[in-house]
């Protein structure tokens, strides 16, 4: 049950294990259109990515001359990229604020979400209605506020919030939050109630049975749920965008600031731009390779990026 | 493994299009949960919500209402560090937004996110179709579908971006082909542009969720439609597909709210202010509040696009089955 982030995956793990014996009958497409189909798709995929790397690995002079595969491979623009684009400060920023991001929505949605799903109590649905819909208000509109709020903190109560990154951090858990507690609810409400029950007999509390008996038994979706947290504000352009200054950039807007100021330059720097977003895609690509099961069964779960 | 576990349980089951259960009130419960009851109602530790609770309250609620109150005010950068003082207009705001291109800015989202909603639909059922099968390699394939999936937003726009520039990599193939490729990010074409990215970037979406849908098809259904001698292509139209019907609709409800949301995409391909043909609402609402300054208009503005979205959101929320405490504990 440890195992299990989602139901989604259990029944896919359940199905997996059938499927050996059912053979030719679950048979849908023809071999020759099934190979048509996945190489076409493929292609698609691959055509764009494979560019991306084999840039990456060129000159800008030759990426400049329209080559598709480089006349001669160099590292030289991953060398480059960290004093043309300031993205060694802003990968550390955007590791610290995502981070604190992470751990706080996770451990705050998680004690949250566990109430929400055990007991009853008036306006509960309209919380779980909330959370969803939460997710799918415009950034642009949880932002004007935040940003009038935080730059008059300074006259009201005197505190420098635009800019910072207790600001930013603040202004990503608005996101973060009301998704990793739904991403909790989902698994908590498949949790068997009877675990905890006995440990209620034994005359254990709340907060006990909450960090000794539930925390410990969803620690695979307390951990999806912070990595979907850190992604939220990894892959965030538009908060970061307006709530740092240059010290305080994030990976985000580091490379989105060097890929069009380099366009004003005399030679375009094309090979360090795919150079600097492969180093920032980075993060998250490990992160989906090492939890790749999880957040998978995760992204369908949430429904959301 | 029931006959009815597929109808009324997909995948993700949280997603099931449902009948919205009861009201959470302790109505008239069943035997059953009485008992749960008796044990959950003696001591409910509510304290447990203040910390997140508060947190959600003082970050969303009070902004949410903020907002509200910035869109009936005369907003500015001089009044902006004294919010509270700014002059109260009332619906003004509104009335400028519709006559500032605010309209344009709706078609042109709304026409965006269904046209990419409709386009990505074919390639992720037959993605989901062609890696249903196990065959050698099919591991491969799907951590390759996932590719553009993974690709943070920005990095995909960016990378877009390079290869679209008028010297860029995009040109010169075609150039190569014999086709003038012009101008991608200004200009009439950059809408198609924004769609194009936009499909090659959020297809997998569609095809996770056919997949799982896809995968919840019972054995007995493959194996009697083979009994019955089905060609592939009947097969798949009339037995296996309407299976993905539900969940498939209910994916692209939630792609076209990304879609319309959208605002890393405009933002880094193409820059702000954005040109007049991909002017969509999260751009024209940044622009006004952070270049124009003007933040009562832009509030009003992005509160129509919340209204807008209200609408497919409704839907959302209505086909989500939220309430599962019944059953929370007979899994």
């Amino acid at each position: 049950m440890t195992a299990t982030a989602t139901t989604a995956g259990a029944q896919a793990r359940r199905r997996r294990g059938r499927r050996p014996a059912a053979g030719e009958a679950h048979r849908l497409l023809p071999a020759p259109l099934l190979v048509i189909v996945t190489v076409a798709l493929c292609l698609m995929v691959l055509i764009p990515t494979a560019y991306i790397v084999l840039a990456s690995l060129n000159t800008d002079i030759g990426v400049a001359e329209g080559e598709f595969w480089p006349s001669s491979f160099t590292l030289d623009s991953y060398s480059k990229i960290w004093t043309t684009a300031d993205l060694g400060n802003g990968l550390v920023n955007s590791l610290i604020v995502c981070s604190f991001t992470a751990v706080a929505s996770a451990l705050l949605g998680t004690i949250t979400a566990y109430v929400l799903v055990r007991y009853t109590f008036t306006g509960r649905l309209t919380i779980l209605r909330g959370l969803v819909g939460l997710q799918s208000i415009p950034g642009t509109l949880m932002l004007l506020p935040v940003f009038v709020l935080f730059s008059s903190a300074g006259n009201y109560l005197g505190v420098t919030m635009v800019g910072t990154r207790w600001g930013l951090f603040l202004a990503y858990l608005t996101f973060a939050l009301p998704f990793s507690t739904w991403v909790m609810v989902t698994y908590l409400r498949g949790l068997p109630r009877e675990l905890e029950e006995a440990g209620r007999v034994d005359g254990a509390s709340t907060l006990r049975i909450l960090f000794r008996i539930i925390m410990p038994l969803s620690l695979p979706a307390i951990v999806v749920s912070a990595i979907f947290a850190f992604l939220l504000g990894w892959n965030d352009v538009l908060f970061a965008n307006v709530l740092t200054r240059p010290e305080t950039h994030t990976a985000a807007v580091a490379l989105s600031i060097f890929g069009v100021t380099q366009e004003g330059g005399a030679l375009p720097v094309y090979s360090q731009v795919m150079a600097a977003a492969l180093v920032t895609a980075a993060p998250v690509v490990i992160l989906y390779l090492v939890f790749q099961r999880y957040l998978v069964g995760g992204l369908t779960a949430g429904g959301v990026k | 493994m029931t006959d009815d576990r597929t109808t009324t349980q997909r995948p993700g089951s949280e997603t099931t299009l449902a009948a919205e259960p009861g009201p959470a009130t302790p109505a008239a419960p069943s035997g059953r949960s009485k008992r749960r009851r008796g044990v959950t109602q003696r001591q409910r530790p509510l304290w447990l919500l203040a910390p997140g609770g508060l947190l959600m309250t003082l970050i969303i609620l009070i902004p949410l209402g903020v907002a509200v109150w910035i869109s009936l005010i005369d907003l500015d950068q001089y009044t902006l560090r004294r919010w509270l003082d700014a002059e109260f207009i009332g619906l003004k705001n509104f009335t400028e937004a519709f006559q500032s291109g605010l309209l344009h800015s709706i078609w042109i989202s709304v026409s965006f996110a269904v046209l990419s909603t409709i386009a990505t639909v074919p390639f992720g059922i037959a993605a989901a179709v062609a890696t249903q099968n196990a065959y050698r390699g099919r591991a491969m394939v799907r951590a390759v579908f996932l590719i553009p999936y993974v690709l943070p937003s920005f990095v995909v726009a960016t990378v877009w971006r390079t290869m679209l520039q008028p010297d860029g990599i995009v040109n010169t193939l075609l150039a190569k082909a014999g086709i003038t490729g012009g101008l991608w990010l200004s200009g009439p074409k950059s809408y198609w542009t924004l769609i194009l990215v936009e499909i090659w970037a959020a297809w997998p979406f569609i095809y996770l969720m056919a997949l799982a849908a896809l995968q919840s098809v019972d054995g007995e259904v493959h194996e009697a439609s083979a009994i019955d001698g089905a060609n592939w292509w009947p097969k798949l139209t009339h037995v296996i597909l309407p299976y993905l019907r539900g969940p498939v609709l209910l994916a692209c409800l939630l792609a076209t709210l990304n879609h319309i949301n959208n605002f890393t995409l405009p933002f880094v391909l193409f820059g702000a202010p954005a040109p007049d043909d991909v002017n969509v609402m999260p751009m024209i609402v940044y622009v006004t509040s952070f270049q124009s300054l003007r933040f009562g208009l832009s509030a009003a503005m992005a509160i129509v696009s919340l209204l807008l979205i209200a609408i497919p959101l409704f839907v959302y929320l209505r086909a989500l089955r939220l309430d599962v405490h019944e059953d929370g504990g007979q899994r």
